[in-house]
Order: C-alpha cells, then structure tokens, then sequence
C-alpha cells in the first residue's frame, strides 16, 4: 500500500487574530498586574507545602507498607508535585531534596526504604523549621549528602 | 508593550494538583483573562473540550489516569477531537531531553518547566500567539512541526518514517 504523503500546512492563526497585540517584549503591565495577584496567594503558600508534604509522607508509609508500582509510582508523582511547587512556596531546599528523591524513584523501583525516608524526614524537619534560605548550612548541606547517597545508589 | 487582548483567551488548564491549577488560574486572572477553565484529570479535560472551547490548553505531564501525554495525543489524532490544532502547552517538572523529545513526539506547541513563574508562562503564550509553527501531518505524526528553526533548510534525520507513535509511546521508557 502506498505511504501516506506528508502534508505541511499553516493553519490561519486565530489565536492573533482574537487577542491582537504588538510584539515588543512582555507586556510589562500584564506582569505586574499577574505579580500582584501572586503576591496575595503568598498567605496560602505555607498551607500548600504543608499539604504537599503531607501527601509526601502518605506516601511513604504506603510505599513502607505495601511496596509495588503502585505504591512507588503515587510515591514519585507526590515527590515529583513537591518538587514543582516548593520553590514557589519559597523552600527552596524542600524541592531540591524532592529532585533528589525523584531521582532515585525514576531510576529504580527498588529504591531502598532508609533513603526514601531520609528525603521525607529532610523535607519534614526543613518545613517544620522554615527554612527558605537555600544557602542555610545545615539544610543545604543534607541535600547535599542526599543528592550523593542518590548517585550512589542509582547513578546520576 | 504587547497589549494582548487576554480578556478574549480561552484556556484549560489540566493538573491534578489544585494548588498548582490556583497558581496558574491566578496569573492567568492576572493577565486579564476571564475564562479559565480546570480539570483535574485528563479525562474530564476530554470531556469538556466540546463546550469550553479553548484556545489553549496548559497540560500538566504526570496525572493518575490519563497523562497529559496521553491526552495531547488524543487530542492531535482522535476523529472525535473537536479542536486538534489547539495549542499546548506542557507543565513539567521533567526538563531532560528524552522527555521534551517525548512530549514534542505527541504534538506539544510549547513547554513550561515548573516552578511557574508568570514570565515563564506569559514568554508561552507569546510563543503560541506570535510564532506558530506549521502543522505535519504524516502516517505516524500530526502536529507542530517539530523542526522548529529553519525548518526548510533541515539536515538532520529523517524522523517521519520512523516507528508509528502509538509503538513509541507503548516502549517501556515512555509512561
């Protein structure tokens, strides 16, 4: 049978059409006025994390508990969230210790439990401490020793 | 100065964490758009295409269920889709290059990496609005051209005749 040929078109861009504008940079007012509406979230922000971590830690005790892709799989889509929105919630170490343990659930479904746990107690005591400076000492320097076990364990 | 007319923007958002849904609706509320539109899970975001309409949909990857994967290619091939030239816009946390050739691979206009940030997706919607790409369609891809620069003057492989998408997206490393 013959091969379908390819087909190349440029549909009309409706999408100009409808919203218009003139392209000179970002529309600087449309960024503050967005900012601004951020900006009123923030006192929600403490409530998120909280909540992200929460999960976190629901999903390390099923993780401990029952074991399976499941388990592994809700236990890397919390670690993955945490990750996407601790630097928005302004704890910064918080997501690099959730990247370090996506990591480790991304290259293995084995990963080992005291490793799991040692990223969840982290991102706990960072919360319960609220730690938002991504150069605080000791914080910075336990993801560090996280982010290692993790190569360690699963190769970078 | 750009001078979007936002207040005629349609756009879904599909995440299955409402937090980040807030985020996002709220800059988007920010911007000056009025119909913000949100779906838990891909399926219901399928669902609601018919009456919302949107002229853009921001799609996180990683859902229970349906990924948002899934749901791009569903919406790029399927003869029920009512809109498969509407443009996407992929949330991700996954930033490595097989992952963006993945997504790129299901017919995502645009990528923002998480955390968002509101130049971040206002720099998207730009992109969508003033430099749309040409659509492809082929036996195994339809959509954005994936030759982003200088697409006429391509050298690199051939990709079009390789795999079927439906064979990429069952290899083990694509979930």
């Amino acid at each position: 049978m013959a091969k379908q040929p390819i087909e190349i078109f440029m549909p009309p861009n409706m999408l100009k059409a409808k919203l218009g504008g003139t392209v000179v940079g970002l529309d600087m007012a449309a960024v503050k006025r967005a900012e601004a509406a951020v900006e009123s979230l923030k006192s929600e922000f403490g409530a998120w994390i909280g909540a992200d971590v929460a999960r976190l830690v629901e999903c390390r005790d099923a993780f401990a508990k029952h074991g399976g892709s499941a388990a592994h799989r809700e236990l890397f889509r919390a670690s993955h969230d945490l990750k996407g929105q601790a630097l928005t919630c302004d704890f910064p170490l918080v997501a690099r210790i959730a990247a370090s343990l996506c990591h480790l659930l991304e290259q293995t479904e084995t990963a080992p439990l005291s490793l799991v746990d040692a990223h969840v107690d982290g991102a706990r005591a960072i919360l319960r401490d609220d730690i938002r400076d991504a150069a605080n000492p000791t914080a910075s320097a336990l993801a560090k020793e996280l982010e290692a076990r993790v190569i360690e364990t699963a190769g970078a | 100065m750009s001078n979007y007319r936002f207040d005629r923007l349609r756009v879904l958002v599909v995440d299955d964490n409402q937090h980040m849904r807030k985020l996002v609706a709220t800059i988007l509320h920010g911007f000056g758009t009025v119909h913000v539109y949100e779906a838990a899970r891909a399926e219901r975001a399928w669902d609601m295409l018919h009456d919302c309409n949107p002229d853009v949909i921001l799609l996180d990857w990683i859902m229970e269920g349906m990924s948002g994967l899934e749901l791009a290619q569903r919406i790029r091939t399927s003869p029920q889709s009512p809109n498969p030239l509407v443009s996407i816009i992929m949330l991700t946390g996954h930033t490595h290059i097989d992952r963006v050739r993945q997504a790129r691979d299901v017919g995502i206009n645009e990528f923002l990496a998480k955390p968002v940030s509101v130049k971040s997706l206002l720099t998207r919607l730009s992109a969508v609005i003033e430099n749309p790409r040409p659509f492809v369609r082929t036996e195994e891809y339809f959509g954005p051209c994936r030759r982003r620069r200088n697409y006429a003057e391509y050298q690199g492989p051939e990709r079009r005749t390789k795999l079927p998408l439906a064979a990429k997206l069952a290899e083990p490393d694509a979930a």
